[in-house]
């Protein structure tokens, strides 16, 4: 019997060896690199420790591939709106003619990857991106635990992870040079703004916050906490919800009762508006802030009525907003949408967010002197004043600097129209240029 | 205390959704013994077929109708082609049938219907009292009358039937039943059909009622919830059943708001409840206790 | 066959197996033998839960959570602490039998269904308890570990045949795992201990009757299996470079664990280490072969080529597996090689009476 069994298990073992790649890889890694830049300036991401002979990997001919890892099936398969969006862009400017990098053009050939916004699959996902796929940079890979898993992965091998889709601070850490976020607003900068605006409103005003119970949460905690001292806001009570938990309503039952002027909802997906509904439910009408991770079509349709006159962030022009309409941006983007995915919906602000860091992508690419990791790191990380990219709002500017690692810090206040049912883009513009890393948690930055 | 009283309310709400899923998770169990991991992803591709007729301008009750129909027979196929073949393998192996229901019909919803998250809309207002501060919601109303409705529907086809007869005939004695005539088979298949037809119900109201918007993930919270119910009041006891997701929904809703330390972790409540429970009543609340012969 | 012809045979194989096993990731790259060491990982915790689902009886859908045990343990001590790989499995292991012996006192009293639905608790608690108490990279739940915590220890030959690569170096720690707790398997069922289980599962009163500590038994094979968890995912920390959990995985590795038992072969030696095979694999053709953004006519390439059908088609092939063969790959080859002896019985003269 056990002869049997054995010799079945063999069978397995040589069948799943025939499919397999045999492929051997290098195990040199012996430190080399440059140190300093084209120009012979010094550099802001240090590539000493970078293994050799790997700067140029995934730049074939005359096609750059870069992989993403998201969420594509389970529960968060709805993420996979923003690939959409990204691969839109990028069959549009491969049919363009592709990036032009130091005179010479390259089709992106973008490599996706499901993880199920599980980190551990993250993990194996980029390891074969590395690995098998010869990927040359990540782009847009979802999630901040997702990202915190492949960080000492994309350090070691120093591949760029670019345009990381979270706006969390965790990538101001100066300790990890090879990742930088996206256009998304560091959360910390949500709360720095909407203090200003209560400031203004109502200067004594009263605060209950709603937050997830993880790192996410604590950024809008902490954050609101710097900000409102010294001022005569106040906070009166705070609440934790489990991010992967049922319900919100007693939690926000619990807020309500406090009757506080303001709410602001740190809060992510379905929870956004779950609180909204709550907060309804209890006949409470104070002047609420939302999550700029919930600005979506769906999550403020769902909010119903509750939604009317929520405030929030965006770094991007609303595609559902007919005032938008006549902008080029946004006539460019609508038609190429329709033609490249048209099964995707275009007025969903999650669809032009990935259009939008494809096209800031883009940018990185075409402003780097060659077509080595190294340099579109480093051009990544001094990047200058970007404007007019995808959708990006009119007057702003993203850049960074050796001493400033986030690049959204350009965004304005919007407030949503029931009526309307899109948002208004409600003062100025906001420049917060280097100001994110003071209002982040130590806790979060530097571990 | 008008506050204790709200939270209590959103506490029975949510235990009404919980104990209607329980009651289809019961009803299976006790007609062929099997623990369905699926069930709440049966119900959630119910929900997803309202949406389906709704999104075609069907009015919502009509739309919850077809749906309902579309399930019962749905949920008798299941259970010839899937549940059938295997009724007479180990309980391992039907837990496996299961799970593998689990993850394809999640999987099917979403490449069906699409991935992004839908609106359902409610097939009555959706109005708020606050009568004495206390918060009263037709939400809540809604979900306890249509657990009371299901109750009693259920206790007169099962009790005052001739068909209910049957089916609990099958259900304790399937070989008996066999040898006095019933139709085994039919029987196990209805009682199928039966809780998928449930499912459909709750999922169609409980979803709009207790979440924003209809998504892939929104019957997994709910499910791990309604099996805490379950066990709680016993897996053969409809009583059990509903009295668990009353028990289960208040602990949610009063921890949350009272013991500050469980915030986060507010699942302990449930699962310490059973563990609790079951020791001192290893059958649950209201379950039957198995003798054992030697 | 004669006991002591079968018992070389057995060697025989077992030795080729290993051996085959152990010139593998010299064939491969770091993502081939990654997913082989996952499988095998996936097959040690399965060897673990065989134990307790298949030999005694009782349904844990909750494994995922020892296996977070034992790689928080894992990941803390090497990243916090700075241990080496090997000295944390000390603490690991003995923590997660631990862990079991304080679970599966209560779980004595709880049967069949009931015990599966205090595991999934125990499955969909983890997560949240780590998620207040852990805050480590980037202040989140998640351990990951710095690459200088993964390079293997000093004594590792790194000239010889790359051994000292951290992928190799992670693909035999795994399998080093596998073949002491297999063999430690192998002596505990085949023993008395193996009896005691297999009577407690058939029989509990009838057992009790012959002499068998039933809840000694019971308890026991609980904290075993929470041992062979544990140490599933201590090795799971070498491979993928840190520890997390939230309830979605949590669940996802209970379940496969669970699969793993059933269409490997229940209460068999081999079957989990098949089975852990099998879900590793298969899943990875699924998510990484099927053809994606093609524009494929047809209905069934439409959807073949949605990502998000890939859990659908995992679901289906399980339930048709199980409908082809309910008694897994184990059983399903003893199945076989019976019928097989009885038509080779039958074909042979009869032996002539003495």
């Amino acid at each position: 019997m056990k002869l049997r069994i054995v010799t079945l298990f063999v069978v397995a073992v040589l069948v799943a060896a025939a499919c397999g790649s045999s492929r051997k890889t290098s195990s040199s890694t012996a430190p080399g690199g440059n140190t300093t830049g084209p120009g012979g300036t010094s550099k802001v991401v240090d590539t000493s420790k970078c293994p050799a002979g790997n700067d140029s990997v995934g730049v074939n001919g005359n096609t750059i591939t870069i992989g993403t890892s998201l969420p594509e099936s389970g529960v968060y398969g709805a993420f996979i709106a923003i690939e959409q969006g990204e691969r839109a862009f990028f069959q549009y400017q491969n049919a363009a003619g592709g990036v032009e990098i130091a005179g010479k053009r390259y089709q992106i050939n973008l490599v996706d990857k499901d993880d199920q916004y599980i980190a551990s699959k993250t993990v194996t996902n980029v390891q074969s991106l590395i690995d098998d796929s010869k990927v040359f940079a990540l782009f847009n890979t979802v999630g901040t635990k997702n990202n915190l898993a492949i960080r000492n992965l994309v350090d070691t091998q120093c591949v760029p992870d670019l345009l990381i889709a979270s706006g969390a601070v965790q990538w101001g850490n100066t300790q990890y040079p090879w990742m930088l976020g996206s256009e998304l607003v560091p959360y910390p900068l949500e709360m720095r703004a909407f203090v200003d605006y209560l400031k203004q409103k109502k200067p004594n005003a009263t605060i209950a916050l709603l937050k997830a119970s993880d790192d996410f949460g604590q950024s809008y905690q902490e954050a609101l906490e710097a900000m409102v001292k010294g001022t005569g806001l106040k906070i009166v009570q705070t609440q934790s919800y489990d991010s992967e938990g049922a319900t919100v309503a007693p939690q926000v039952t619990s807020l309500a009762a406090t009757h506080a002027d303001a709410f602001v909802i740190g809060a992510a997906l379905l929870a956004c508006p779950a609180a909204l509904n709550a907060m309804g439910a209890a006949g409470w009408h104070p002047i609420t802030y939302m999550s700029g991770t919930c600005v979506s079509k769906l999550l403020f349709s769902a909010g119903g009525k509750n939604s009317d006159n929520v405030i929030s962030v965006t770094p991007l022009l609303d595609p559902a907003d007919p005032a938008n309409a006549s902008s080029p941006a946004m006539q460019l983007y609508k038609a190429q949408m329709k033609k490249y995915q048209p099964k995707a919906d275009p007025t969903d602000g999650i669809v032009a967010y990935g259009w939008s860091t494809g096209a800031l992508f883009a940018h990185i690419l075409e402003s780097s002197p060659a077509a080595t990791r190294s340099a579109v790191m480093e051009t990544a990380r001094t990047l200058k004043a970007a404007s007019g990219v995808g959708l990006q709002l009119p007057g702003s500017a993203w850049s960074t600097s050796a001493s400033d690692w986030f690049l959204g810090e350009d965004f304005r206040l919007i407030q949503y129209s029931v009526s309307g049912a899109h948002t208004n883009p409600i003062g100025p513009l906001i420049d917060d240029s280097g100001k994110t890393a003071a209002l982040s948690p130590t806790s979060l930055l530097h571990s | 205390m008008s506050l204790f009283l709200t939270q209590l309310m959103n506490g029975i709400g949510n235990g009404a959704v919980y104990a209607s899923l329980a009651l289809a998770l019961v009803l299976i169990f006790r007609s062929t013994g099997i623990l369905n991991f699926a069930q709440g992803e049966m119900a959630l591709y119910s929900t997803y077929l309202v949406w389906f007729f709704t999104a075609r301008n069907f009015p919502v009750w009509i739309a919850i109708l077809i749906a309902m129909a579309i399930s019962f027979v749905g949920g008798a196929l299941i259970e010839r082609v899937v549940i059938r073949p295997v009724e007479r393998a180990s309980p391992l192996v039907l837990v496996i049938v299961t799970i593998g229901m689990f993850l394809a019909l999640n999987s099917i919803t979403q490449v069906q219907f699409g991935a992004d998250a839908k609106q359902l809309p409610r097939a009555y207002p959706g109005k708020t009292w606050l009568p004495g501060n206390v918060q009263i919601s037709a939400d809540t109303l809604v979900l306890v009358g249509v657990l009371v409705a299901e109750c009693v529907l259920l206790y007169l086809l099962l009790q005052r039937t001739r068909l209910g007869l049957a089916v609990r005939s099958v259900a304790s004695n399937p070989e008996s039943s066999q040898l006095l005539g019933i139709p085994v088979g039919t029987m196990l298949m209805l009682g199928w059909a039966l809780a998928a037809a449930l499912g459909a119900l709750a999922g169609a109201l409980a979803i709009p009622a207790s979440q924003p918007a209809l998504s892939g993930a929104s019957m997994q919270s709910i499910l791990v919830f309604s099996f805490a119910a379950a066990a709680l009041g016993g897996f053969d006891s409809t009583l059990g059943a509903v009295v668990g997701g009353l028990i289960v929904g208040v602990a949610e809703s009063l921890t949350t708001q009272y013991i500050h330390p469980l915030h986060d972790i507010v699942l302990v409540v449930p699962f310490g409840l059973i563990l609790l429970v079951l020791l001192v009543r290893p059958s649950g609340l209201f379950g039957t206790r198995r003798v054992e012969r030697v | 066959m004669p006991r002591t012809q079968r018992a070389i045979v057995g060697l025989v194989c077992a030795v080729v197996v290993v051996a085959l096993l152990a010139a593998l990731p010299h064939h491969y790259g770091r993502t081939n033998t990654f997913l082989w060491a996952q499988a095998l990982y996936i097959g040690i915790a399965a060897m673990g839960l065989n134990l307790l689902t298949g030999y005694n009886g009782q349904v844990s859908i909750g494994h995922g959570a020892f296996f977070g045990i034992g790689a928080y343990t894992t990941a803390l001590l090497m990243q916090q602490h700075g241990w080496q790989f090997l000295p944390t499995l000390l603490v690991a292991a003995p923590l997660c039998f631990v862990v079991g012996i304080a679970i599966g006192f209560p779980a004595l009293r709880v049967k069949g269904l009931y015990l599966a639905l205090v595991t999934l608790g125990l499955a969909v608690v983890f997560p949240d308890l780590t998620k207040h108490y852990v805050h480590v990279t980037g202040g989140t739940n998640l351990v990951s570990l710095d690459s200088q915590r993964l390079v293997p220890p000093a004594w590792v030959p790194t000239s010889v045949s790359a051994i000292g690569r951290d992928d190799q170096w992670a693909y035999y720690v795994t399998l080093a795992c596998t073949i002491v707790l297999f063999t430690v398997l192998v002596l505990l069922v085949r023993g008395r201990f193996g009896r005691s289980l297999i009577a407690v599962r058939d029989h509990e009163a009838a057992a009790q009757t012959a002499g068998i500590n039933v809840a000694f038994v019971k308890v026991l094979a609980f904290a075993l299996s929470a041992l062979y968890a544990g140490v599933a995912g201590s090795c799971s920390v070498l491979i993928l470079t840190q520890a997390s959990a939230d309830k979605v995985q949590t669940f996802q590795l209970s379940i496969e664990f669970l699969v793993a038992v059933v269409i490997g072969g229940t209460a068999t030696v081999v079957g989990p280490l098949l089975g852990g095979a099998l879900v590793v694999f298969v899943q990875n053709a699924i998510s990484n072969t099927l053809p994606k953004h093609v524009s494929s006519t047809g209905m069934v390439g439409r959807v073949v080529a949605n990502p998000a059908a890939s859990p659908a088609i995992f679901g289906i092939l399980l339930i048709l597996f199980v409908f082809v063969l309910p008694d897994g790959l184990a059983g399903g080859a003893r199945r076989l090689r019976s019928s097989g002896r009885a038509r080779f019985g039958r074909a042979r003269p009869a032996p002539a009476p003495t």
